[in-house]
């Protein structure tokens, strides 16, 4: 059975493997052992801080295979983008250049620098093994997020926002990049997008253009890239777009990738959600759905066969309730797949 | 040939100028009324029934055998006013990082009204043919002579701006880089409605946020402050007088503003106050010694003149003219003029 479960320490070879075999670029997950070993202590920190911390935290979720116990996916959490520092983007707006006297009026595209997104809820860190990449486990990694914001909501903001890769090609040549940050931070996208991971946030004010930039002045493929994904985020994005996330004017100042902006009450897995008290037993028919505990510190995710009824507890399948460490009489949340 | 106050029968030569003066020379525009507004403006200037900030002075070369006008000069005595005066400042940014071991400068353009209020040296067109014997160097520094006299009715500091650089077939790189984007036009359209006093409208069309000169094409890059190949000589003229790039280039062309204080220019500097005496024996001017030349003006406002006289024939409180020249000045014995050589010393030659 698939799981998803809180990442510890015995998990960090399992995600250097599965770093090693996914295409996708993930971010805000370093290869570096040390770095991803800092990243999952402050996901422990983040998690047995309880429901009271209402600071800063980022909460890494893993994809566990409870049969091979291999770790086959990862997603992340950060309560508050930015982590206390800027959390940097483009908002794509319009300036009009008209003059009346001339009889022209003209819509000029132009990026402004903005801090909007700072403190608004970030989903990140999404990385799955191929070899799952076509089950239930994709759509599991991504909502067991919004089902763990569902049992925790007071830490997290209603405003959810999740970055979506940009266009680079297959020699890891990005457009946006090379017509806006390389001419400023004299860096390779690789090296800069590294530096990002690893690096203090500070460098991005420091070496980020402040002053607007006109999107007539910008190559065309670099402009035409503006807020466009890169295909091996289709999958992803459709699925965001049908839990009722939406392209946003926001894009990611490093690669032009788009940001997709949702509310949390209003998504698909929240609006959805029920609680119940579990009665483990067997479960004949019914339909597949979300199935979560309500830990905050040991918080478990899984898919499996509920049959609804009226009454306030609910029949749990054996092996579904055992994976998630519920007993008798405990709470459950579900929301159908 | 000296040179005299524009006349409002000038007209009709200052159209045939304008007609040949062709891309690139904005302040001459092709077109009668717009040329007579020009006309106008003058005349009000030289009969100062306008306000100082307005005026215009344009200055006609004329030949004195045929009474042709032969070429035209101008000085604006305080830039936007009327209307707003814009340049990009040439300036830089820098993004610097010591974490990761970068500090980079970055060219920016960041547009300005900074030199509202000074004085340019604007117009200047000399009709091909008049293209010899220290026409066209009578025709330009004549204007400090003026501005010698006069310092009262301009700024401290006085600009010229230079045409910027465009190819054969009129195409400005950093209008195809940058003013195109946001003004579908032709840099030669633009350029036209700019003569036609349009340039306000069009600047408020382009882009008000500062540019980051590494976005724009190489091409574009490489001409920020550079002049049109035409311009060359004038701006060595400007140079040896005293003026320097500012910083400041064009917002269509990026050609150059030059800049000085009136007080600094050469020619302001060194001239001298000098007596007229009356003399045939007088040496005449060899326009091929071209350090054996004098610009002397006549001081005069609404009838101000100046010509080129021989070294020779200044001495050190006075100046021999003969009859002829003196008529054409329109001095006589005992009258005052101011004298000073038409080129710098021998140190720039």
């Amino acid at each position: 059975m698939l799981v998803v479960r809180p990442s510890t320490f015995v998990d960090l070879a399992g995600i250097e493997r599965l770093l090693d075999e996914t295409d996708a670029r993930v971010t805000t997950l370093p290869k570096e052992r040390d770095k991803l070993s800092e990243k999952i202590s402050e996901s422990d920190d983040a998690f047995r801080s309880g429901i009271d911390a209402d600071g800063p935290a980022s909460f890494l979720f893993v994809l566990e295979d409870t049969e091979s116990n291999d770790v086959v996916g990862t997603s992340g959490i950060d309560a508050q983008a930015g982590n206390g520092y800027p959390f940097f983007n483009y908002r794509l707006d319009e300036v009009v250049h008209a003059s009346h006297h001339l009889n022209i009026s003209s819509k000029v595209p132009v990026l402004f620098l903005s801090h909007e997104l700072t403190g608004r809820t970030l989903l990140r860190s999404f990385a799955i093994d191929p070899a799952v990449r076509d089950s239930d486990g994709f759509e599991l990694l991504s909502r067991a997020r919004l089902m763990f914001m569902a049992a925790n909501p007071e830490r997290f903001s209603q405003e959810l926002i999740v970055e979506i890769q940009g266009i680079f090609d297959d020699k890891g040549d990005c457009p946006f990049w090379d017509a806006v940050g390389r001419k400023f931070f004299g860096l390779d996208f690789h090296t800069a997008d590294y530096y990002c991971s690893v690096k203090s946030k500070t460098f991005m004010s420091e070496l980020i253009p402040q002053h607007p930039v006109y999107v007539p002045l910008l190559p065309p493929e670099a402009a035409a890239n503006i807020a466009q994904n890169h295909e091996a985020a289709n999958r992803i994005c459709q699925l965001l777009y049908r839990e009722g996330f939406r392209k946003s004017k926001f894009i990611d100042p490093f690669d032009g990738g788009p940001v997709l902006k949702g509310q949390l009450s209003f998504t698909h897995t929240y609006s959805n959600i029920r609680f119940k008290k579990a009665k483990p037993s067997e479960v004949i028919g019914g339909m597949k759905y979300m199935i979560s505990n309500q830990s905050a510190t040991d918080f478990r995710c899984a898919i499996g066969t509920l049959v609804d009824g009226i009454g306030d507890s609910i029949r749990l399948p054996l092996d579904v309730a055992e994976a998630l460490n519920i007993r008798e009489g405990d709470q459950i949340a579900y929301s159908p797949l | 040939m000296y040179i005299r106050p524009i006349q409002r029968d000038d007209l009709d030569a200052l159209t045939v100028l304008a007609k040949n003066s062709g891309v690139g020379v904005t302040s001459l525009p092709d077109n009668r009324q717009k040329m007579q507004a020009k006309l106008e403006q003058a005349l009000m200037s030289f009969e100062k029934t306008n306000d100082v900030e307005d005026r215009l002075y344009l200055f006609a070369l004329v030949d004195e055998n045929t009474d042709e006008v032969a070429g035209i000069c101008a000085l604006e005595a305080s830039i936007g006013h009327q209307d707003v005066w814009y340049n990009y400042h040439v300036g830089k940014s820098v993004h610097a990082s010591r974490d990761i071991g970068v500090h980079k400068v970055t060219q920016t353009l960041y547009l300005s009204n900074d030199l509202t209020g000074s004085s340019e040296i604007a117009t200047l067109f000399l009709m091909p043919d008049y293209r010899k014997d220290q026409n066209g160097q009578l025709l330009s520094r004549s204007r400090y002579m003026f501005l010698a006299e006069f310092p009262e009715l301009f700024g401290d500091t006085i600009i010229a701006e230079m045409r910027g650089y465009s190819d054969d077939h009129g195409h400005s790189p950093f209008w195809d880089s940058l003013g195109k984007h946001f003004f579908q036009m032709n840099f030669s359209d633009a350029d036209y409605l700019t003569g036609l006093g349009n340039k306000a409208f069009i600047a408020e069309l382009m882009p008000k946020f500062p540019i980051y000169v590494p976005m724009l094409s190489e091409e574009a890059q490489a001409v920020i402050g550079r002049v049109h190949p035409h311009t060359e000589p004038a701006l060595a003229m400007l140079k040896s007088e005293g003026f320097d790039f500012n910083g400041y280039v064009d917002i269509f062309d990026a050609g150059p503003s030059v800049a000085t204080k009136i007080k600094d220019i050469r020619a302001v500097r060194e001239s001298e106050i000098k007596l007229v005496g009356i003399s045939d024996k007088s040496p005449m001017p060899d326009y091929d010694d071209k350090h054996g030349l004098l610009l002397v003006s006549n001081r005069r406002f609404g009838d101000y003149r100046v010509m080129l006289i021989n070294t020779g024939a200044a001495g050190d409180d006075s100046v021999w003219l003969s009859a002829k020249q003196a008529e054409t000045l329109n001095v006589t014995d005992g009258d005052t003029v101011r004298v000073v050589s038409l080129r710098p010393t021998e140190k720039s030659s």
